[in-house]
Order: C-alpha cells, then sequence, then structure tokens
C-alpha cells in the first residue's frame, strides 16, 4: 500500500471515536437520503398510477383540435382501426381502452347537477381503472358486474360519485334522469338510468362531478355512431411515456391525431408530483449542507490535530501534494466505507417498503393527499438506479469538496512552526 | 546536483565494517554548508527580533559539528536556515555551492528530501508507522522502489542494533529507541547532511551516551556530515567542532577538530 493510503487508513482507525462519530453521522444520511427518496419516488409513482387509472392514460390519443374543442365535433370517427394500428405499432402497450366523454347534466328530483359523463367498456375498463376494478367502489356495482339482461324496468346501469349522490340525495337503486346536448342538434337528449354503483376516490372532480357508463349507452344518448372522444394507452412502464408519446406523434398521420402524455393533460396532478419532488430536493439540500459542515469541521479538527505530523512530513521533504494526498484518502476512505454501509442499510430499508410497503394511515393516523390525488393506504418504496447513483456520487463528491479547505491548509503548513506545534 | 560523497550504497554497512570504513577514509573535503553575512530577523506584533546576525560560517563534508550556545541564542534558528527550513532575512546561503536565494520552497523541499536528514528533539516519529515503515518514509518520498528502501531501512535499523524491534510502533518503543528511529530515518537514504536538534535532550545520559556513540561512529565510518545544536556539555564534548552563539551572533572563533575523546 503506498505511504499516502497507508497513512490515511491508519489514521482514520487511530482516531477510532472520531471517525465513529463522523461515520455514524454519514451512514445515518445516506441510509435514510435512500429511504426518503424510495419512499417519496414510491409515492410519486402512486399518486401517478392512481391518477392514470382514474379516467386517463398513460398516452392518449384524440382526435386533432379535440382538447381546444373538446365537443362532440371533434370526435374520433375510425377509433376501431386506429386501435388496431396502435396495438401493432407500440410493443410497449398493455392495455388500450376507449372512451366517450359527454359534458350533460343529471337530475334526481328537484336536484340538478353539470357533470362529465364517462362511456367506457366495461370489460376493459377494469384492466385500467380503480373505479372499475371496484378499488374505490363504497356501493353497488361496478359496470362489468352488471348482468347483461337488464333488471325489470330496464333501465341501463351508470356509476356515480359519492358527493354527487350525496348532492343528488340518491342512493343505490334510485332512478336518475341524464342530458346531453347530441351531435348535429339544438335539442337535448333525454335518458333515465339506475344508480347501480357509488364510487370514493377522494378527488373532488371525479366524486363530485363524474358518472361512468356503459359506451353504447353513451353513443345512444348522444345519437352518436362508433365515435369516441379518446384512445388511452397504457403501458409497462410510466418511465416510457415520454419516447412512446413522441413516437406516435411523428407515426401517425399529421394534423389527424393529437396525442398527449398524461402530464399534457393532468397539469395540476403533475405539477403536485413535482411541486412534492422539490420539497423532497431541498430536504436533501438542507440535510446535506449539515452534513458538509460536520465532516467540514471533523476534517479540520483532524489536520489540526495532526499539525506536527504534517509538519514533519514537509520538514523532511514531502511535496505538498503527498499531504493534500493524504487528507484525501483520508476522507475518500471514510466517505466510501460510510457509502458502502449507509446504502447497504438504506437499502435494506427501501426492500422492506418496496415489498410490504407502508401504511400511511397506521404510521400518521391520516391519508395523504396531493394534487387532488388521495394516495392509497398502502404503497411502496420506488427507487430510481440512476438517481440513486447521483445521490451517493454526491455525498462522496460533497465530502471531498469539503476535504479541499484541510488538505491545502495542511500542505501549507510551515515546517518549522508545525514541527514545534502541540 | 552533484554528490561530493564517493562510493555510498543504497544503505548502511554495519559499524565498524571493512567497507564503511573504506568510504569514510575517501571522502573529499568540500562545503556542504556556506553561510555569508547570514541574517534572520522575525517580526511579530510590530516587534522586530533580530534573531542571527551576520554569521559567516562554512561546514566541510564529513564534519561533526554542535552549534552551542544558551537558550535564545539563536542556535534552532541556525539549525533552520542549515536545514534548509527556512530562509535568511539578509546574506547568502550556499548548499553544497549552490546558492539557495533564488531557490522556491519546492526546490528547497526536493534538496531537503534528498540531501538532509533531521533528527528532532522530540523524535517526531509518525506514530501510525512502524519502525521500518518510518525509517522507509524518506526514501518513499524521493519514490525509491519499494523492495530497495525496504533492504535500506531493514539494514540501517538492523545497523542501529533496532533488528528486533522493526515492526513496532512508536509507542511501544522507549524514550532512546525512538530517537534511534529517528537517526535510522535521517541516515538510511544516505544524505550529504544530518541536522539534529538537541538530539539528546529528552534522554537519560546513559541513552544520550549511546546515541552520541552512534552518531559519531556514522560520521566516523560513512562519512556524513553531522550538525547538532545543544548546550549539553557531553554533546559539546564530541564534537569535532563547537560554534558558539550568543545573542545570535559566532561569539569564539570556531574551534576546530576537538578529537574524540571516546572510543566508539
Amino acid at each position: 500500500m503506498k505511504l499516502e493510503r497507508k497513512l490515511a487508513m491508519r489514521n482514520l482507525l487511530r482516531n477510532r471515536q472520531r471517525s465513529l462519530l463522523t461515520s455514524i453521522m454519514i451512514v445515518a444520511t445516506v441510509s435514510l437520503m435512500i429511504l426518503f427518496q424510495g419512499l417519496s419516488d414510491g409515492g410519486h409513482r402512486a399518486m401517478v398510477d392512481i391518477g392514470i387509472k382514474m379516467g386517463l392514460g398513460h398516452v392518449l390519443v384524440y382526435q386533432q383540435g379535440y382538447n381546444d374543442d373538446p365537443s362532440l365535433e371533434h370526435l374520433l370517427v375510425d377509433a376501431a382501426d386506429t386501435g388496431q394500428q396502435l396495438q401493432q405499432s407500440v410493443p410497449e402497450l398493455t392495455h388500450m381502452v376507449r372512451r366517450l366523454h359527454l359534458n350533460g347534466l343529471i337530475q334526481a328530483g328537484a336536484n340538478g347537477v353539470p357533470i362529465t359523463l364517462a362511456g367506457v367498456d366495461p370489460g376493459l375498463e377494469v384492466q385500467v381503472s380503480r373505479i372499475a376494478d371496484r378499488k374505490s367502489m363504497m356501493a353497488g356495482q361496478t359496470l362489468a358486474e352488471l348482468p347483461r339482461e337488464r333488471s325489470g324496468n330496464g333501465l341501463p346501469g351508470i356509476v356515480i360519485g359519492e358527493q354527487l349522490a350525496r348532492n343528488l340525495e340518491v342512493g343505490l337503486g334510485d332512478r336518475v334522469t341524464v342530458s346531453v346536448k347530441p351531435k348535429g342538434s339544438s335539442d337535448l337528449s333525454r335518458e333515465a338510468f339506475l344508480v347501480t354503483g357509488i364510487f370514493k376516490t377522494g378527488m373532488q372532480e371525479l366524486d363530485a362531478f363524474w358518472a361512468e357508463l356503459d359506451i353504447a349507452d353513451a353513443q345512444r344518448l348522444a345519437r352518436l355512431g362508433q365515435e369516441v372522444s379518446v384512445l388511452a394507452l397504457y403501458l409497462d412502464d410510466v418511465e416510457k411515456v415520454g419516447p412512446v408519446a413522441a413516437r406516435l406523434a411523428s407515426q401517425l398521420p399529421a394534423g389527424k391525431y393529437e396525442v398527449l402524455r398524461w402530464d399534457q393533460v393532468a397539469p395540476e396532478l403533475h405539477s403536485a408530483v413535482m411541486l412534492d419532488a422539490a420539497g423532497m430536493y431541498l430536504l436533501m439540500v438542507i440535510v446535506f449542507v449539515v452534513v458538509a459542515a460536520a465532516i467540514l469541521n471533523t476534517i479540520l479538527i483532524s489536520v489540526m490535530k495532526r499539525t506536527r505530523e504534517f509538519g514533519v512530513m514537509l520538514a523532511l521533504g514531502a511535496s505538498p501534494a503527498l499531504v493534500v494526498r493524504v487528507v484525501f484518502w483520508e476522507a475518500l476512505f471514510l466517505a466510501l466505507f460510510c457509502i458502502a454501509l449507509g446504502g447497504a442499510l438504506g437499502y435494506a430499508g427501501h426492500y422492506h417498503f418496496a415489498t410490504e410497503g407502508l401504511n400511511f394511515r397506521e404510521v400518521f393516523g391520516t391519508t395523504l393527499e396531493a394534487g387532488g390525488v388521495l394516495l392509497p393506504d398502502r404503497f411502496f418504496s420506488f427507487i430510481y438506479p440512476g438517481k440513486l447513483a447521483f445521490s451517493l456520487l454526491f455525498v462522496l463528491l460533497l465530502t471531498l469538496l469539503v476535504t479541499i479547505y484541510p488538505a491545502i491548509r495542511a500542505s501549507r503548513l510551515a515546517p518549522v512552526e508545525a514541527t514545534r506545534h502541540g | 546536483m552533484a554528490r561530493p560523497t564517493a562510493g555510498k550504497t543504497a544503505a548502511l554497512d554495519a559499524p565498524g565494517s571493512a567497507s564503511s570504513t573504506k568510504k569514510a577514509t575517501t571522502m573529499a573535503n568540500t562545503s556542504v554548508i556556506r553561510l555569508e553575512q547570514v541574517g534572520k530577523v522575525f517580526e511579530q506584533k510590530k516587534q522586530r527580533f533580530q534573531a542571527l546576525k551576520q554569521i559567516d560560517l562554512t561546514v566541510e563534508s564529513s564534519e561533526f559539528v554542535v552549534i552551542a550556545g544558551p537558550s535564545g541564542s539563536g542556535k534552532t534558528t541556525l539549525l533552520n536556515l542549515i536545514g534548509l527550513l527556512d530562509q535568511p532575512s539578509s546574506g547568502k546561503l550556499f548548499f553544497n555551492g549552490r546558492d539557495l536565494s533564488q531557490c522556491s520552497s519546492t526546490e528547497l523541499a526536493q534538496l531537503r528530501r534528498d540531501q538532509i536528514g533531521f533528527v528532532f528533539q522530540a523524535y517526531n516519529l509518525m506514530p501510525v508507522l512502524t519502525a521500518l515503515e518510518n525509517t522507509e518514509m524518506v526514501m518513499e518520498f524521493r519514490g525509491m522502489a519499494a523492495d530497495k528502501r525496504r533492504a535500506a531501512a531493514r539494514k540501517t535499523l538492523t545497523a542501529l542494533g533496532l533488528g528486533e524491534l522493526m515492526d513496532r510502533y512508536p509507542d511501544q518503543l522507549s524514550g532512546g529507541q525512538q530517537q534511534r528511529v529517528a537517526v535510522a530515518r535521517a541516515v538510511a537514504g544516505e544524505p550529504m547532511l544530518v541536522i539534529a536538534d538537541e538530539p539528546t535532550a529528552n534522554l537519560d545520559s546513559r541513552t544520550a551516551e549511546s546515541l552520541m556513540d552512534l552518531m559519531s561512529q556514522l560520521n566516523r565510518e560513512h562519512g556524513i556530515t553531522f550538525i547538532f545544536s545543544s548546550h549539553d556539555p557531553r554533546v559539546i564534548s564530541r564534537a569535532k567542532r563547537v560554534i558558539s552563539l550568543c545573542d545570535g551572533s559566532i561569539v569564539a572563533p570556531v574551534s576546530q577538530a576537538v578529537e574524540f575523546s571516546h572510543a566508539v
């Protein structure tokens, strides 16, 4: 082992108490950083996942102009063909559903509320919707669970939000009337439905102003053929959204379709995630500053306590660069050890929460809502390898950065004074 | 830089051996250190203190010189200048014929590393290195190959009677043993000059005698130039030449060739 590495390593071992205290601090920081980063990113993924499963999708394909004017004049008329084409050209695709969104009025007795009606394929929607797969259902049946044969009174089923049910003063089995303005007509089209299910998502705009019905019923109500508002694509990995959306935008005929990512369609959800992530980064910066100050203090004291040793080395002809290397090796050994140990501990913590999940309600006694999305009681830690590598590298660089001053200070000692020190 | 000493090998031979005696006899008497009108002034808190005044001094190769004088006479300051640890405020300092007034601190450090060995009053061994590693250290600074420097360090420590203690750390050695390791560190790389600042000050008289025997033997048999500072009469009596300092000036004519009164 070269002299500078030998001196560095043995000095760390010689000052066990000091090395241990500094190590504990760095190890705790690194492990907590990994743990919090995993939980934070896991929480964000859960938020996005829930948002996407609340009538969104990873990538959404609309008729050109729909987002500027979401009326019946801008519907996808050849959704079946387009869907088939997308099935073949997007290998990342796991599910694809078509939806018809209508603006309408729902009434029960004297109560009326303007809402968005979502016409969905009940069978397909089960795979991609928290309303359709019962996770958000409070009472009754999902559309997919309704018998194909209509009940005695012959009314089609409708699933509405919990807040909307309260506002309308209706419950399961009650009759509601839905009115929409059909395409190409100034008259309203009106039809009665039976409330067969009530859901609660925690999202105000869904719980109070959203209702789902079979897409065939929606098309009939709006006097449409097979037209739909959107083709919602679900991918095998949320990280692939950007590239897939960009690829589709260039593949599909220009001027006919509009391809949007989930964060473009639901900017409030994206902003909430970004804001939370920014808060996390700010917290990290504060932690890093505190740790940097502590490491600087430790290494500075270590260097000052060894003034005589460094002075002797310089007197005997050691180059200032060698003294700098000794101090840097010391910091590097300390940092590498702490990063390895802190990384292992942090990863163990992450692994626990990645497999068992964190029950937020159980731990904190409350639910967590961000960007209008109510997080599930249990969500799972997730680590982006690149982000983790960057964080660990950052801790390493930070340690080395704060070592510059003590190292230069040691290398510039005057041998005559330094050899008399202490 | 040409070295005036000829026939040196990587490490010291055991004192008294035929080869070491032969080396000593082939040394040419060349000026190792020359000071011309050297002065040193310290300024602290607007106060000026003249530590050395107009010093003229030449030390030839293979000399065994003691700088004597009471505390505060300027012994350590003079040794620091001769050891190239400090630079004069006035006058000229020559090392092996080279004027050092234009040398950078890096060049001075290289000269110290390659040509000068140091023995400090407080030993100043690296506490985390063994006796062997401490002895190797300066040679490692020079970039000497590991096997060569290790062999030289082992040979020197054995020659100084520390063969059994090579793997001990300084805190496992007595004061006398530590100072012997310090001497080994100073001489293992075969420097032109060894500077020793009150090397016996922390030692009992028996250990001090033994250390002086060792250093005078290294001087005699290996031709290494030794310059000490001391106010210990037992050390002064062993010198071939005594330079007396008082209040920063050489006060007495330099006494030449005080013959050894002790057999080594």
